[in-house]
């Protein structure tokens, strides 16, 4: 069975990344591939989402297959299917010693950590993301891993380039253009927050060295949620009488699941990756549906899943002091993706995923840190200075698993407000300093242009009459696209900057209101 | 041996031997040539930019056996053709399958876009037709610009894609367009399209540079469309009530009249335009229309 679980770890990792990679434009309007599927069967995120916007997308639905194959089979999505737990496996087989921490607590964290997480949905709060493997696993890739993993590539061919050895750069560089048509990038990106989560992640695989599936074992609230699940499931795990109790399975076993004590066996924390059975030197250990198992019930102790649910009431209020919740009060630098909700429902639907930020044609969103407060942590922001919204891009709703950033049509995207422009006529140069300058105009997308001239005469340095066109923004056509920011000369600090006002999903951020 | 090697050898070579048939061959020595503009109008995209190429000869006049051969469209922006933003994809379809049926050996066709390069190359319908007609559709590749110095008065050193710089032939095939501070942008501007570097600093001498930039490359030939031209909210427009359909083709050697005459079709003159006034001036090209021969059909 060992080898058949490690195949389909490996198929499901394989489609994992093969879907990763597909997450990007080729060109088209639509991406082509069902790439957020993994979120989708995302129970945790699903019921999560449930509770604190009290809808879901259609989609999402398809999450309670998982559970049904739970409540039938068990933990198997962690053991077989998980990309993260597969990561955690591969990682676990690094470490030396293989005892593992005989803790009758730390398997139960993850508990707790599940119903801080629901308690805190319940009262509106979404901050399941920030510790759903899937979402997590995603994020981490599309904003740290996978660009780490392109500028190393790159660097090693651009090395090899620039070497012009005849024959062996010709060879690296059809070697390249192969990865690049198939696991690289189209173009290398940067992520704000690209090393905070990056180095996060390695922690995670790194706690493997120290006890085998830490994370899987004692922190990861979907499979929490898997195990609460698994207990009623149909597989059951049965020790015959020829168990020996010589305690080799305990060595072999991936989780906190005590296969060699056989009365107390914890079916919660099984993940079905029959490894006992494949060890055990007397066959005495078997898997089957009309087995009669002798296990222990999860005993989390009602005072902890009390402390574990007033906590997450508790962090509800607290997340939300922070004055973004003053009537009137926004942060500027808050430009959300064209189609995000209001910015109540959207911090309720969105889990952190970082596929928009992912997807986006110009590396133009980026995870905020504090921009959107504690709450809003790693949540999508487009960052003109980096990258512009696309005028007829919709990719970030079509690959949003929950909706926080609604699919559009090209239509209907063209005419949202995500900000609006703003000269600094301090820094514009037919402003400041008497030069000719139109990029803002030539780029500016809308079919009649946001961004218009007033012709000035102006006088030089040597009293010469010159006639300028100094730009202006008008309010009623400029949707904040900011490719203007983007591609203004003065390109340290743009002489024209977007901000979040005027946004269409706001109705109190804005500058008229008639 | 790149283009320029070759065009100065050839030159050499023509002069010691003088031999004034042979020059035929070299489009840019030629004279006779460079005073020729086709222009032709029709229905069929195709019929109009074979008209035009042939009354100037052909292609073969133009690609020998075995060139490498660059075609250079405008493909900056996220626009369908109907916007005629980026150049006609069948235009640039017809110029890539006559260099092969010259005896090209590689045609390449790249641009460096303004909005997200694969959806420029993809919504365009250029990737497309050009693949289809047996072109080498690349996105730019940053490692392959290269500083040059282009020997003009503003301009000066800049990295420019070294595919142009080493490619037997190049042509050039842009789409007749409305632009707030060029006021239109046709051959000459659409080597921008070729500098790597931040193109908008040079927007504060932008005449200047677009003639320098263009005299440096000195394309072999200039195939500007003007199926569609856009009449306003340019360069990218974006509103169909702006775009003129005109059903025309004008192929020069001489980018400086092909500019000139592209003005016409807007109501304006060459000498409208500042960097076809300054490029004229510098007499690497003729913007006075009443000395050039104009063939013009109607396919």
């Amino acid at each position: 069975m060992q080898n058949l679980r490690r195949a389909s770890q490996g198929l499901f990792l394989f489609l994992f990344l093969f879907l990763f990679i597909q997450t990007e434009s080729k060109g088209n309007d639509e991406l082509g591939y069902p790439v957020k599927i993994f979120l989708d069967f995302d129970p945790l995120l699903f019921i999560t989402t449930l509770f604190s916007a009290h809808s879901v997308e259609k989609a999402f639905y398809l999450s309670l297959i998982l559970v049904f194959i739970t409540a039938v089979l068990g933990r198997v999505f962690c053991g077989w299917i998980c990309p993260l737990g597969t990561l955690n496996n591969i990682l676990s087989s690094f470490k030396r010693r293989k005892n593992y921490i005989k803790s009758e607590v730390l398997y139960r964290l993850k508990y707790f950590l599940l119903i801080f997480l629901l308690a805190s949905s319940i009262f509106g709060l979404q901050i399941a993301g920030v510790f759903d493997p899937i979402s997590l696993t995603i994020r981490s890739f599309s904003v740290s891993l996978y660009p780490m993993f392109s500028y190393a590539i790159s660097l090693i061919f651009d090395n090899i380039y620039n070497l012009k050895i005849p024959v062996f750069t010709d060879f690296s560089e059809f070697l390249y253009s192969i990865f690049k048509k198939t696991i690289l990038p189209f173009q290398q990106s940067y992520y704000n927050q690209g090393i905070f989560i990056g180095i996060l992640f390695f922690i995670i695989l790194g706690l493997n060295l120290i006890e085998n599936r830490f994370w899987c074992k004692f922190l990861c609230p979907l499979g929490a949620l898997l195990g609460i699940l698994s207990r009623f499931s149909l597989l059951k795990r049965d020790v015959s009488e020829g168990c020996t109790s010589c305690g080799v399975c305990a060595n072999v076993c991936q989780s906190s699941a005590l296969p060699d004590k056989k009365d107390s066996w914890r079916k919660s924390e099984c993940l079905f990756c029959w490894n006992c059975d494949d060890i055990c030197p007397n066959n005495a250990v078997s898997f089957g549906f009309s087995k009669k198992s002798s296990q222990v019930s999860l005993n989390l102790q009602r005072r902890n899943v009390i402390i574990s649910a007033l906590s997450g009431i508790v962090v509800v209020p607290l997340l939300k002091q922070n004055p973004l919740n003053k009537e009137n009060v926004f942060n500027p630098y808050l430009i959300r993706p064209p189609g995000s909700l209001g910015e109540g429902d959207f911090l309720k639907k969105c889990v952190r995923c970082g596929e928009c930020m992912k997807v986006c044609l110009t590396n133009g969103l980026q995870p905020t840190f504090l921009q959107a407060g504690l709450e809003g942590i790693w949540t999508p922001i487009l960052v003109p200075k980096i990258g512009y919204c696309e005028y007829r891009c919709t990719l970030c709703g079509q690959v949003c698993p929950t909706g926080a950033i609604k699919k559009l049509k090209i239509e209907d995207k063209m005419k949202i407000k995500i900000g609006l422009a703003m000269i600094d006529k301090g820094r514009c140069l037919p402003y400041a300093h008497n030069k000719p300058c139109i990029v803002c105009e030539e780029v500016c997308p809308t079919p009649k242009k946001a961004i218009w001239f007033e012709k000035v005469s102006v006088k030089d340095r040597e009293g010469q009459i010159k006639v300028l066109q100094q730009p202006h923004v008008d309010l009623d056509l400029c949707i904040g696209c900011g490719i203007c920011e983007t591609k203004c000369p003065v390109i340290d600090k743009p002489a024209i900057y977007v901000t979040s006002i005027g946004e269409t999903r706001s109705k109190s951020n804005q500058l008229i209101n008639v | 041996m790149n283009r320029r090697d070759f065009l100065r050898l050839s030159t050499l070579a023509g002069l010691t031997i003088t031999m004034e048939g042979f020059r035929g061959y070299l489009s840019h020595s030629d004279a006779a040539l460079n005073n020729e503009l086709a222009v032709a109008q029709g229905s069929s995209v195709e019929k109009i930019t074979r008209a035009a190429i042939d009354t100037l000869g052909g292609m073969k006049r133009f690609v020998s056996k075995g060139d490498i051969v660059v075609v250079k469209p405008n493909m900056a922006w996220d626009r369908t053709p109907e916007y005629a933003a980026n150049t006609n994809p069948e235009v640039v379809a017809t110029v890539v399958k006559m260099c092969f049926e010259a005896g090209a050996k590689k045609v390449k066709v790249f641009d460096r876009t303004v909005n997200d390069p694969r959806r420029c190359y993809v919504q365009s319908g250029i990737a497309d037709a050009a693949k289809a007609a047996g072109a080498e559709v690349l996105h730019i590749d940053h490692r392959r610009f290269k500083d040059v110095d282009t020997k003009g008065a503003h301009l000066k050193t800049w990295p420019i894609y070294v595919d142009v710089l080493e490619a037997d032939k190049v042509i050039n095939i842009p789409v007749a367009k409305h632009h707030g501070l060029a006021k239109l942008t046709m051959a000459m501007k659409n080597w921008m399209g070729v500098m790597g570097g931040s193109r908008g600093a040079i927007h504060q001498k932008l005449d200047e540079c677009i003639a320098e930039l263009a005299v440096f490359i000195n394309p072999t030939l200039t195939v500007l469309d003007a199926v569609r031209i856009l009449t306003a909210n340019g360069p990218q427009g974006g509103n169909l009530a702006d775009v003129k359909k005109i059903d025309t083709v004008v192929v020069g050697t001489d980018q400086v009249a092909v500019d000139s005459y592209g003005a016409t079709l807007f109501g304006m003159k060459g000498s409208d335009l500042g960097y076809v006034r300054i490029a004229h001036q510098m007499g690497k090209g003729n913007m006075d229309l009443s000395k050039m021969n104009i063939k013009r059909l109607k396919v």
